[in-house]
């Protein structure tokens, strides 16, 4: 009347949910602060190139 | 003003929410963990095995905290989504929809064990009992949530879409609660009670009553993680995110 089996396999859900649970948030605030960080890079490159000069004109004929 | 209700109105601040929920997920998960670890070791290796049911009863210790906080985490979650609803607090619409993942997680756990622990026991890994499928509906609901909450793009405006399903579904949980008094039903009735004569050995009761306070606290955890997470994705273009994500020297 052991049961072994069966008290290992939930005691291993429970593990592996409460893992996922753990690292779910910890993944999506990384990815939230990397893209804040690669926004802040794109706009200073942007800063740094300047506006852009205004197109010449098509040659005509 | 009154220092707490002042606190109350520095949280709803972005970034204040932020420093504080950076501080204090770890420290809760820390606790929460060291709880559940002292339970987890009590209910494996201290607490003798049924006279009838031998060590499957074990899985108990993961099982009922689980069933709770499946429950109690919809009853708050509907409660924040209320809140946000009337008062339109940007952090409660962030709170709610950042339990419904972990209550979801916790549904998935309650009604995984209770299939492992339902096919010794009733010789079945699933029975369509009014306890078992009024569990799976909150599975259902939570997933829902999620659901109704990432298709649509405005945040606000999906945070108080799924948040008005939060609060109808709360209908659901006097019905799981009384589910096996108000019908014959496969699962057991209610064995252990907070308040008064529970049917268990007082000897099996101490790792329980560490692993319910222990996933509460870990619930506490998880809940400032996800909502620090959502914060910032919903905060993404303003500044204080940008000085946040800077490389420190």
């Amino acid at each position: 009347m052991s049961y072994e089996g069966y008290v290992i396999a939930a005691y291993g859900v429970f593990m592996v949910v409460m893992l996922w649970d753990f690292f779910a948030p910890r993944i999506q605030v990384r990815q939230q602060l990397r893209a804040a960080r690669m926004r802040a890079a794109r706009n200073e490159k942007g800063k740094a190139t300047g506006p852009r000069p205004p197109e010449a004109p098509l040659p005509r004929g | 003003m009154n220092p707490i209700v002042r606190w109350f109105h520095q949280l709803g601040s972005p970034p204040y929410f932020e420093r504080f929920a950076a501080r204090w997920a770890p420290i809760a998960y820390g606790i929460g963990l060291l709880v559940m670890a002292y339970g987890l070791y009590g209910a494996l290796f201290v607490v003798p095995a049924d006279y009838q049911q031998g060590d499957s009863f074990r899985i108990l210790y993961i099982h009922v905290p689980s069933a709770w906080m499946s429950m109690a985490v919809f009853g708050l979650m509907a409660v924040y989504a209320a809140i946000a609803l009337v008062w339109r607090i940007k952090l409660c619409e962030i709170l709610a929809m950042a339990c419904a993942p972990i209550g979801a997680a916790f549904t998935l756990i309650t009604l995984a064990t209770g299939s492992i622990w339902g096919k010794p026991m009733w010789g079945t890994w699933w029975d369509w009992d009014p306890r078992l499928t009024t569990e799976l509906i909150l599975l259902f609901l939570y997933l829902g949530v999620i659901g109704l909450y990432n298709a649509i793009d405005d945040r606000r405006n999906a945070a108080r879409a799924a948040g008005l399903l939060a609060i109808v579904g709360v209908a659901l949980l006097p019905v799981i609660h009384y589910s096996v008094t108000w019908w014959n039903s496969l699962h057991q009735g209610q064995t252990i009670r907070l308040f008064g004569q529970s049917h268990m050995d007082p000897s099996m009761l101490p790792p329980l009553w560490a692993m319910v306070i222990g996933t509460h606290v870990w619930f506490v955890g998880s809940l400032l993680a996800r909502a620090r997470a959502d914060n910032l994705r919903r905060e993404s273009g303003k500044d204080w995110v940008a000085r946040l994500a800077e490389p420190r020297t």
